[in-house]
């Protein structure tokens, strides 16, 4: 039992105004204290805006291009002309992980956005529809899921070629069923409200609702899914260059030049270890702002309920 | 006689369940003329939101509606109307303010696009008219601060604005037909005379007719016109309000009366509560509805269901109705 006599004096529980307001001030300073932004997102952020902007304007640099083949250095360490080095190829390593990123980057990107598009209208579709069109797609769903990821990938890459858009395409597949499962549950949620019913008393249709009422409350746990898959798309995407599934030479990205690299690994080890060490902290990157955001909207949501 | 805005022909509504026909409305007419209020009451489970749901054709797919059952809004049946002739009507013609502003306000919204989306989708307005008939409307609602409010959500509103804000948007389209479903059940009693107050004054400036479902007889007494008391699905009594009041025929209508508490009460008093529970409505048992739990019931009242009927304004469906100064 918690002693709460007046006998020690100091501490009166009668809480006075002055009291209050401070305890008042107090808990706000922890609560923003809590939601701000520290070294653990700023770090990663910059990171992430200075790899961002390379790759957005790598043209502008004047560096080789990345498939320029330099003979008098081949498989040479960072020196003054190639500041990374050169590939086993004689190419430019800083030029090949800047244009791969640009790769890497795009995959990163467009394969979630691809798959929470298209999640997102299933799931929207099963979740307020309900009925045959509810059970048509789940079995889809279940269906796609038991084709393993790699499988598919293959597939679209024997299929259609490793075009930059067929990656992101293919990758973004198999994002749909997990995006398609949170946009069915966030519907269903919503779409019983009694304000989904007060909007069709004021003669919307069903595309309105769905857009106008239902998807505004369901684009936070949409984000925050999109914030996780960024990350996981980039790893995908070097994985799948390791197995030259990606995009086809001489076009590098990070896994492209990854793979290539292996092969010299004990003469030449840096050049697998600088695309390794960019495309770590990128990923590292990725996840700790996105943790940072995910923890911010969880707050916001809290605060608006 | 006023120009009447809607007439309600032998309205049935049954619900398919597992354990069968769930037959919620059983045979409802009635008809409302422009400026009038029509009370609606009845405890949980009468029926007196299926019935508003209803006429306004926004029930669940497993509702089935009786073939004869009619509905005419300005004339024009909405019985057979397709969905999207429907949504032309909800808004300018009908419009219904639901009992939980809380939930019947999308949360992430603000209130002014909310109500402008309204305007903008059925009088074309710009959003720029748009967002200005809001404030307008608003302020008719008498939402204090009504060019701030515009741009808040409704979690910064108390549950008294936000059902100021529910009506906003249900006049937005100047329906001739306001529902008011529980309007004032989920606020604080403070607040229920001024929310009812509001309506009342909406429905005298803009000429409208409104049903006011409640389930207490306090809130119909001083502004309605006419009171329906539902049970089991039906209308049992039909009356002007103050021939309701003074001159009750249906010993369930005088059993809700009982029941009221009163101020002048000595204190724990035990409250006249009605014995039972409302039929089963899945199976219900031959004869009046509230045969069982009627005080005056004898073995003809479990013959056959009463008809609605009586001299002239005041309708009843009792074969031992109460007052009728040779029995009672």
């Amino acid at each position: 039992m918690a002693d709460i006599s007046q006998e020690s004096g100091t501490k009166s529980y009668a809480a006075t105004p002055d009291d209050k307001a401070a305890k008042h001030a107090e808990a706000i300073a922890h609560f923003k204290k809590r939601n701000k932004f520290g070294l653990y997102f700023w770090i990663p952020m910059v990171w992430l805006l200075f790899v961002l902007f390379c790759a957005v304007f790598a043209p502008l640099f004047g560096l080789p291009p990345a498939d320029e083949i330099d003979w008098m250095y081949i498989k040479e360490g960072p020196n003054e002309v190639h500041w990374l080095g050169t590939d086993s190829l004689g190419r430019d390593m800083l030029s090949r992980i800047i244009y791969g990123g640009r790769v890497s980057l795009t995959v990163g990107f467009a394969a979630p956005f691809i798959g929470v598009g298209l999640g997102l209208i299933l799931g929207m579709i099963a979740g307020y529809y309900r009925g045959w069109a509810d059970e048509i797609i789940g079995i889809a769903i279940d269906t796609w899921l038991a084709i393993p990821g790699l499988v598919i990938l293959l597939l679209f890459s024997v299929v259609f070629g490793g075009s930059l858009f067929m990656v992101c395409f293919s990758l973004g597949l198999l994002f749909i069923p997990t995006a398609a499962r949170i946009t069915r549950a966030a519907t269903l949620n919503y779409a019983g409200r009694e304000f989904v019913l007060a909007a069709k008393a004021l003669g919307a249709s069903d595309f309105r609702i769905l857009t106008k009422e239902v998807f505004p409350n369901i684009i936070w746990p949409l984000i925050a899914f999109i914030l996780i898959d960024i990350p996981i798309a980039i790893v995908i995407e070097g994985s799948l260059s390791f197995l030259g599934l990606s995009v086809k030479a001489p076009t590098p990205s990070w896994g492209g030049i990854i793979a290539e690299g292996r092969e010299v690994l004990s003469t030449s080890p840096h050049i697998a270890m600088y695309p390794t060490l960019v495309m770590f902290l990128t990923v590292l990157s990725f996840n700790l702002v996105g943790d940072a955001i995910r923890r911010r909207l969880a707050d916001v949501r809290e605060g608006a309920i | 006689m006023g120009e009447i805005i809607l007439d309600v022909q032998n309205q049935r509504t049954a619900f398919a369940t597992g354990r069968g026909l769930l037959q919620a409305v059983e045979g409802v007419s009635f008809t409302l003329e422009r400026g009038k209020t029509l009370g609606v009451v009845g405890e949980s489970g009468s029926g007196k939101s299926v019935l508003s749901r209803s006429i306004m054709r926004l029930l669940p797919g497993t509702a089935i509606t009786g073939p004869g059952s009619r509905v005419l809004l300005n004339g024009k049946d909405l019985t057979g109307m397709t969905e999207h002739e429907l949504r032309r009507l909800r808004g300018p013609e009908v419009a219904i303010v639901f009992q939980d502003p809380m939930t019947s306000l999308n949360p992430v919204l603000t209130i002014g696009k909310q109500i402008a989306e309204v305007l903008v989708f059925h009088m074309g307005m710009s959003k720029r008219a748009a967002r200005a008939k809001s404030i307008e409307l608003l302020r008719a609602v008498g939402l204090p601060q009504p060019d701030v409010r515009v741009d808040q959500y409704p979690h910064q509103l108390s549950g008294g604005m936000r059902q100021r804000v529910a009506i906003a948007i249900a006049i937005a389209c100047e329906p001739d037909l306001l529902i008011a479903d529980e309007p004032t059940t989920a606020l604080d009693v403070t607040v229920q005379a001024e929310i009812l107050d509001l309506l009342g004054r909406m429905v005298r400036e803009r000429n409208m007719a409104m049903i006011l479902i409640t389930h207490d007889m306090g809130v119909v007494a001083g502004r309605c016109d006419d009171v329906a008391v539902m049970y089991a699905g039906r209308i049992v009594e039909k009356a002007p309000v103050r021939e309701l009041f003074g001159n009750t025929r249906m010993p369930y209508t005088a059993a809700l009366l009982a029941s009221i508490p009163r101020v002048t009460d000595p204190p724990h008093r035990k409250l006249d509560a009605i014995e039972g529970r409302p039929p089963d409505l899945i199976n219900p048992p031959p004869g009046c509805p509230f045969a069982p739990r009627c005080r005056f019931a004898s073995a003809e009242c479990q013959q056959q269901v009463p008809a609605l009927e009586g001299q002239g304004a005041h309708q009843y469906a009792c074969i031992k109705p109460l007052n009728t100064g040779v029995a009672a």
